[in-house]
Formats: structure tokens, C-alpha cells, sequence
């Protein structure tokens, strides 16, 4: 899902930054200062769980976890992904420090996306299947933002782009049934931590 | 100033596209990497990983040779902008980074959710070890649906965990003064 570095255009690069700023300032706008603490460590869990090798018969992947992100921070998502990001790049060489920008806004905008429009939903009746197509959703969300920041850079991109899009559509499912599951036991074992 | 130059001169490496440009720029990373001769094995690691990004690229643009060469092109700017990066990261040191996000005016919000995010790496994450440790002990084989499920309990478990770690660091962090004390790094 990360872009690398050397890749994209310079407009982009920008275009890429505005939005993440953007993004970032409402995210803490309407993050309580009581609540960076909660923020903080929900991330470095959801870092961390990202990290997890989960085997696919002979492969493996690792989730990105970004529908939850979503509806569990909601706009803290945004920063969250942006501290998130930038410690890949140091710790891990993912990405880099100068498409962290158009990384972020892509990661960032498809966890919020899923926020505002299963956040609610997730709370009540038919969870589990809200939570399936917000997991999906998320990730098929980046992979089609992935393909537009590489098709805006240059026209030749355009095959890899659609190559790219149609990698993620099993993992999107896979993401899928893991934001389900996580939710669900999420609402039975804790039902207040949701809310 | 350090990294304000190290983030001008990667962009314009990123934006380069003539052979030439990029020759001349990769004088000062050359230079870096006589240096510090460390940063070699992570970049044959980052070369190895990007071996699949060229033949991607080669396979699907419009020509194979121009998809080769662009492949190429891209690879070089990546090593010498993760060169640049690398050396100053190496020289800056933590501190030195969140010493120039303050001089960026980056917002004290997003400063404080840096420290405490790798503060709460280095805590989860002997959590998540545990858990995973345990997990393999007691179920070294599973069905894929099973071995998702547990995946997804485990990372709502964590996450439980880490609201309630939350609350106690939370006061703790209110006991000695509140956020004040994070402006005097």
C-alpha cells in the first residue's frame, strides 16, 4: 500500500501534503488534549497488530487495519496515521519521509471515509456485516487512490495502477472479516468502548 | 537547517528526471555513504525489495525496454533520497528530529502523540508478544477463518488493553504537571 520514494510527481507530492494537513488539523481539532493519550496507545496497538504476520496458505500478509483505525478514533484517526506512517519510514524504510504526505492522505482519508459512513451503523443491529464492508471498503478506497496518484503522475502508469487495484480486492475481503471479527468482539466483550 | 536541506535537496532528486541531474546529485549521497558505510546493508535489503517494483513496471508499461530503464531511474532516486534521509537521521539523532519538528511550528498535539505512540510501542509491545507467544504454544496450526478470528480477538484484546493503559498514564501524566513537561525536551 505504501508508494515509494522517487516515484511521483511534484504535484501530487503537494497535492498530497494539502490534503494530509487538512486532514490533520481537523483530526486534532476535534481531538480532546485528555484524549492524545488514549489516541497514542490505541495507535501503537494498531501499529503494532499491523505488523503481524497473518498466513494465507503458502504467503503471508500483513493487514493494514485502517477501518478500524477509522471507526474506533474516528478524525484522530488522521493524525494517528500520519505518526504511524512517519515511524515506518524511520524505523522500517516503508515509504518514505517524502511521500509521507500522499501516503498519509490515502491511508488517512479511506480510515475517516469508513468512519463517517459506518461509524454509527457499527453500534447498533447488523454490525457484523457493516464492520465486513467498512474493512473492505477501506482498503479497496486506497488501492483506488494508490492507482490515481500513480495515473496523475504519468499516463504509462496507468496499467500498474489497475494491476495494483486488482491485488487488493481479496486482500480487501480479508481485511474485511478482520475488522468484523475485531469489532464484534470488541462489542461483546466491552460494548462502552465503541461508544 | 539540516533537515530543511535534506528535505530540499531529496525533493529536487525526486523531481529530476535527466540521467545527467541525477549523476551530479548523487555526489553529496556518495559522500554520506563513504561516511557512514553502515547504511550499505539496508540498502541492498531496499533493493531487493524494489526488484519487484522494476519488473512491475517493466512488465506493464507501454514498451519493455522504457519500462526497464524508468524502473531504473526510479530506483536510483529512491537509494539516494533514503541516503539522504538515513544521514541525517543517523546525525540528528531522536531529540534532534523532535527539536526540528518544533522549529517547524509542527502543532504540540501531534509532538506529544509522537513521544507517546513509541512510548506505547515499546509497552504493547511485550503485550502482543505474550499473546502471540501463547497462541502459538497452544495452537501451532490453524484453519485460515480460525487463525483470522484469533488475529482479530488478540487485536481487540490489545486494544482493550491499551485504553486501560491509557487512563493510568493519563493521570500519571496529570500528577507530574500535565502535557507542560513534554514542552521542556
Amino acid at each position: 500500500m505504501h508508494i515509494s520514494e522517487g516515484i511521483l510527481s511534484g504535484g501530487v507530492l503537494i497535492a498530497g501534503w494539502a490534503g494530509t494537513l487538512a486532514g490533520v488539523s481537523v483530526g486534532l481539532k476535534k481531538t480532546n488534549p485528555d484524549k492524545i493519550v488514549k489516541v497514542a496507545l490505541l495507535s501503537s496497538a494498531f501499529f503494532l497488530a499491523s505488523l503481524v504476520n497473518v498466513k494465507i496458505g503458502p504467503s503471508s500478509t500483513h493487514l493494514s487495519l485502517l477501518a478500524p483505525m477509522g471507526l474506533i478514533l474516528g478524525w484522530a484517526a488522521f493524525p494517528a496515521i500520519v505518526v504511524a506512517l512517519l515511524l515506518q519510514a524511520v524505523l522500517f524504510h516503508f515509504g518514505g519521509l517524502l511521500v509521507l504526505g500522499v501516503n498519509a492522505f490515502i491511508m488517512g482519508i479511506s480510515a475517516v471515509s469508513v468512519y463517517l459512513l459506518f461509524g454509527e451503523k457499527i453500534r447498533g443491529t447488523g454490525s457484523k456485516i457493516y464492520s465486513f464492508i467498512a474493512g473492505a471498503l477501506a482498503v479497496m478506497i486506497a488501492a483506488l487512490l494508490v492507482g490515481l496518484s500513480l495515473g496523475l503522475t504519468d499516463g504509462n502508469f496507468l496499467t500498474a495502477a489497475k494491476l495494483i487495484i486488482l491485488v487488493h480486492l481479496p486482500l480487501s475481503l480479508i481485511e474485511g472479516l478482520a475488522t468484523m471479527f475485531i469489532i464484534s468482539w470488541l462489542k461483546r466483550v466491552s460494548p462502552e468502548f465503541l461508544s | 537547517m539540516i533537515l530543511l536541506f535534506a528535505i530540499i535537496y531529496a525533493l529536487i532528486i525526486s523531481l529530476s528526471n535527466s540521467l545527467f541531474c541525477l549523476v551530479i546529485e548523487s555526489l553529496l549521497p556518495v559522500i554520506i555513504l563513504i561516511n557512514c558505510p553502515g547504511n550499505l546493508k539496508s540498502l541492498v535489503k531496499l533493493n531487493a525489495l524494489n526488484l519487484f517494483m522494476i519488473m512491475t513496471l517493466a512488465l506493464t508499461w507501454p514498451n519493455f525496454r522504457e519500462g526497464v530503464i524508468m524502473g531504473l531511474i526510479i530506483t536510483w532516486r529512491l537509494n539516494l533520497i533514503y541516503i539522504i534521509f538515513a544521514g541525517v537521521i543517523a546525525k540528528l539523532g531522536f531529540t534532534g528530529i523532535y527539536a526540528a519538528l518544533v522549529r517547524f511550528h509542527v502543532p504540540e498535539k501531534l509532538r506529544i502523540l509522537l513521544l507517546l505512540t513509541m512510548r506505547g510501542i515499546f509497552i504493547m509491545n511485550n503485550r502482543l508478544d505474550s499473546a502471540l507467544i501463547a497462541l502459538k504454544l497452544r495452537a501451532p496450526e490453524m484453519k485460515f477463518m480460525t487463525r483470522l478470528k484469533t488475529f482479530g480477538y488478540i487485536t481487540g484484546n490489545i486494544l482493550l488493553q491499551s485504553e486501560s493503559r491509557s487512563e493510568k498514564m493519563l493521570q500519571a501524566i496529570k500528577c507530574r504537571g500535565g502535557f507542560e513537561g513534554f514542552n521542556q525536551l
